[in-house]
């Protein structure tokens, strides 16, 4: 107990640390950061913009290749658009509903799991198990846990 | 000593997200001038599920998704983020006999967002995406950009996921990146993990994004785990495009599933010599998709697959797929895949159509999913689900919806699951920070 409350004391006083050198006046903040103007779907960046920006058009294939490296690189920008349970609806710890049951509506989302999936998983799971151990090996496995005690 | 420690650990971990977000909400009460120029936002989203199990029970659970942020909270700067659900059985054991299942929260925590250099404090239940980490832990997350393109960022606390495992669990870890701006980003990042004071996951990892010249991407990682002392996976994306109505993404990936698959909490990833996986196996993935922009809202693409095992035979995942798309009036699409794996019970075709249309407040759409497996599952070949769902907007904050499907499978000689929703956003104060639906 003793470690982990110095180890939770140091993780502390480093970002404080930082904050202190390098953020501005506290008492100065500014609004949350927000996208200046509505965005409808297809949410095609590169209209507008011409620099890295550009590389968040949700194109096709956003939804189930690129995305994740943007979020793990630079997740305040998701934030912009964003609010955090639009990552909670799959990236979840328990669930209770599929996200293709909750989103039947907007089938044209890559979501996964449609279908009869309970045995497809036997063949894509062999395949690939890493594809499921990304969301399920450490987390939201509760349904797993049911068959693979 | 320790396990006294332990428990008194373990017993506060949980209410302190709740003493947090109630410190949070007091605040904003105890400050009149502060509460005047606080905003609240949030959706509700309200779910009666009718479905059988494969044990023949009758499930309908209810289930109720919130969300909520209050902006400007004392100071512009000061936020607090809430995201969770609740469930209640109207009928049979929808949730399972543990009752700690029906419900749980995914987030809630107080942020402190600066004005400039993106620093960020977040203190509660967090979710944490840097690097190697992605994971939901009862503590603190920071980050902020430092001098000369470097940016910072750590976390640390107690692993939600572990909760209920009988020890002490503590996962920290942080990530040093550096870019420049449009050009590249790279990042160092550490994650260490430990139950009952033991070392329980270590992992070290690179990730790159690099945009050399216009239309030209390379992003991707690679992750060590400093147990096994091996790289658990290399993954690295190009993508190229557009070109007038042309883009390429291509894939490149190897994973060591001795060290890929480790640390885990669910026995579905626990390999063993002489099971169906060899804890020894290696797979290179090599993957091409091709989209082509027919006009603005026809589009088409082919895309293939290829994994080559060291032990196992090697398999393929290869198909096309058109979609049609007019914002807020049509959306369609039609599909088609083969998994072809080394034998028949590692083979199948998958067919898909859908359309959903917006006319004025209503939305209906159509779903078909069809599955041909190679090899009969419980005598069956083929496997079927049609859903319908329909929206209707009552207000511009409050829409209902109900969805029906109908599936045959292996499971299932015939299937009925239905929805019934109710979806409603609201939004008390200024306005100003509003959080989109999450879509």
């Amino acid at each position: 107990m003793r470690t982990i409350a110095i180890k939770l004391i140091l993780l502390l006083l480093l970002p404080l640390l930082a904050l202190a050198v390098y953020a501005p006046d506290a008492a100065a903040a500014a609004p949350a950061m927000k996208h200046p103007v509505e965005v409808e779907a297809p949410v095609i960046c590169s209209q507008c913009h011409q620099d890295w920006k550009a590389a968040m058009d949700h194109t096709a294939e956003f939804g189930k290749l690129r995305h994740k490296f943007m979020a793990f690189q630079n997740k305040q920008a998701c934030g912009v658009c964003h609010v955090e349970s639009f990552c909670a609806d799959c990236h979840t710890q328990e669930e209770s509903l599929k996200p293709s049951d909750k989103y039947k509506g907007s089938p044209e989302r890559e979501l996964p799991h449609r279908g009869d999936y309970l045995n497809q998983h036997k063949i894509d799971g062999k395949i690939n198990p890493a594809s499921c151990m990304k969301c399920h090996g450490r987390q939201n496995n509760e349904r797993c846990a049911i068959c693979h005690r | 000593m320790k396990t006294t420690g332990k428990k008194t650990w373990e017993k506060v971990r949980g209410p302190a997200i709740c003493i947090v977000s109630a410190v949070a909400l007091l605040t904003l009460m105890a400050l009149p001038s502060a509460a005047n120029a606080a905003t609240l936002a949030g959706n509700s989203h309200t779910y009666l599920q009718s479905r059988e199990g494969t044990d023949g029970s009758n499930l309908m659970p209810l289930i109720e998704y919130l969300d909520l942020t209050v902006q400007d909270l004392g100071s512009e700067s000061i936020s607090l983020h809430f995201g969770g659900w609740l469930g209640y059985d109207v009928q049979d054991e929808s949730f399972g006999l543990d009752k700690n299942k029906d419900k749980s929260i995914q987030y809630g925590y107080v942020s402190y967002r600066a004005k400039e250099h993106n620093a960020v404090v977040n203190l509660g239940r967090v979710m944490v995406f840097e690097g190697v980490a992605a994971e939901r832990l009862d503590g603190i997350y920071a980050r902020t950009d430092i001098a000369g393109g470097f940016g910072i960022s750590v976390f640390g606390g107690s692993s939600s996921i572990l909760n209920d495992e009988p020890a002490d669990n503590m996962t920290y870890g942080g990530r040093l990146s550096h870019q420049s701006a449009g050009l590249y980003t790279i990042g160092l990042s550490y994650l260490k993990q430990e139950k009952n004071s033991l070392a329980f996951r270590e992992e070290g990892g690179i990730d790159l994004w690099v945009r050399p010249v216009n239309k030209v991407e390379l992003m991707g990682r690679s992750s060590y785990n400093a147990d096994t002392k091996g790289w658990m996976e290399h993954a690295y994306y190009l993508v190229l495009g557009p070109f007038d109505k042309l883009r390429f993404n291509t894939e490149v990936s190897h994973i060591s599933y001795e060290d890929y698959f480790a640390g885990i909490t669910t026995n579905a990833f626990k390999l063993t010599p002489g099971g169906p996986l060899d804890p020894k196996e290696k797979v290179d993935i090599l993957g091409e998709e091709v989209f082509y922009s027919i006009n603005a809202n026809w589009a088409v693409s082919v895309d293939y697959k290829k994994y080559g095992y060291d032990i196992a035979g090697s398999a393929s995942y290869y198909g096309a797929k058109a979609t049609f798309t007019k914002p807020k009036a049509y959306s369609a699409g039609i599909s088609i895949h083969k998994m072809d794996g080394e034998n028949e019970r590692l083979q199948y075709d998958e067919y898909r159509i859908y359309a959903t249309k917006k006319m004025d407040k209503l939305d209906v759409t159509l779903d078909l999913l069809d599955v041909k497996y190679k090899e009969a599952i419980n005598d069956v070949t083929n496997a079927y689900s049609a859903s319908v769902a329909a929206g209707y907007a009552l207000t511009e904050k409050l829409k209902i919806g109900l969805d029906v499907e109908y599936a045959k499978n292996p499971d299932f000689d015939k299937e009925v699951k239905a929805l019934a929703k109710v979806d409603y956003s609201f939004d008390l104060g200024s306005g100003a920070g509003k959080p989109k639906e999450g879509k």
